[in-house]
């Protein structure tokens, strides 16, 4: 019995140890971050930002798996985390969209010349709608 | 004789000065200590407009300013052939604007962090994983938390911690963490696209 606990001690400990290296190294390499860091001009607080981050991802971990109640905030903390996690996503696709070069290809084949800030804007509206839908119709249901 | 003067460019230089000397954007080494001098002080932009803007300038046109200078000194790069002078206006520094935005990305950072091992859990159905192999080794059905999940929850804070290196000040090797790597490439992006963009539009560059 011991042992058996001990084996599953040990699995969960190595399960925890690789998939956080993979999901945060890919959160890492995505370019979420140092855009946003770049943007605001706050190169000087990056190990800050590690740390958050690390605290983050350990937190998020915590509440998804045992379910512990928050008792503080209410409504204002889920809209705080919500804006927070919807401007994190907005950055996220379109980081990946830029990784697999998406709009420059699009725009090598059909000559797009002008108005890029509105294929940019459109995206952006596109995006909004879309999870507005998403939600209201209650596809996820 | 020929006296030589060593030139390294940096890639950026930020500037809050209109008159931009050609200390503030490279490093410079010579024999002859009054070459030195007169080179460190010599002028290579006077930025006319008030904003802030990323001028490129060549490495030619330095070269120019310094045999103009004094013909007689040959100058050996060793640095950027292309060089960005990144003005900024001097403005006052302001704190709390500063913090407002680190408190602002920190913000999505701890939540986006968060949100992203949450989807992941939920995507790989990780408790339905870990319910089947509880029942795999020790035979019967798991109660609800598990030494697994807890388990897991450490390895994956040891995890996080090794991958970036570091936990608030303490560091596990001296290596630059992950997102200092990729600020680097990113920033170096940045600049090489500068450059490239400024040569495509063929705008004279103007060093005077």
């Amino acid at each position: 019995m011991w042992i058996k606990l001990a084996f599953l001690a040990m699995f969960g400990l190595c399960a925890g140890g690789i998939i956080a290296a993979g999901v945060f190294a890919f959160l890492a390499i995505i370019g979420v971050f140092p855009r946003l860091i770049g943007k605001t001009g706050t190169k000087r607080h990056i190990m800050l930002y590690e740390t958050v981050i690390i605290l983050g991802g350990i937190a998020g971990n915590g509440m998804d798996l045992f379910e512990f109640p928050i008792p503080v905030g209410g409504t204002w903390a889920l809209a705080i985390f919500g804006a927070a996690v919807g401007i994190f996503v907005g950055c996220l696709v379109m980081s990946l969209a830029e990784t697999l070069k998406t709009l420059p290809v699009i725009n090598r084949r059909i000559h797009l010349s002008v108005g890029l800030q509105y294929v940019i804007l459109a995206i952006g509206l596109g995006k909004m709608l879309g999870a507005m839908l998403y939600f209201h119709m209650g596809m996820g249901m | 004789m020929s006296k030589s003067l060593y030139l390294k460019l940096n890639q950026i230089s930020e500037v809050h000065e209109k008159d931009v000397y050609l200390k503030d954007v490279a490093e410079l080494y010579s024999d002859d200590p009054a070459i030195l001098a007169k080179c460190l002080a010599l002028k290579v932009k006077k930025i006319s407009s008030d904003r802030d803007h990323r001028y490129v300038g060549s490495v030619l046109d330095v070269i120019g300013l310094i045999s103009k200078l004094d013909p007689s000194i040959q100058v050996e790069n060793m640095g950027e052939q292309d060089f960005i002078i990144d003005y900024q206006k001097p403005r006052p520094p302001r704190l709390g604007w500063e913090w407002i935005k680190t408190a602002f990305v920190c913000v999505i950072c701890f939540c986006g962090a968060a949100f992203a091992i949450m989807t992941f859990n939920n995507d790989a159905s990780v408790t339905d994983v870990f319910r089947e192999i509880y029942r795999m080794v020790l035979g019967h059905e798991a109660e609800k938390v598990t030494v697994l999940e807890m388990s897991y929850s450490i390895g994956l804070a040891l995890g996080v911690i090794l991958f970036f290196n570091h936990f608030c000040a303490w560091k596990v090797n001296t290596d630059p963490t992950p997102l200092e790597v990729e600020m680097r490439l990113y920033e170096d992006n940045i600049s090489k696209t500068v450059i490239q963009n400024d040569g495509r539009k063929e705008s004279g560059i103007d060093v005077d």
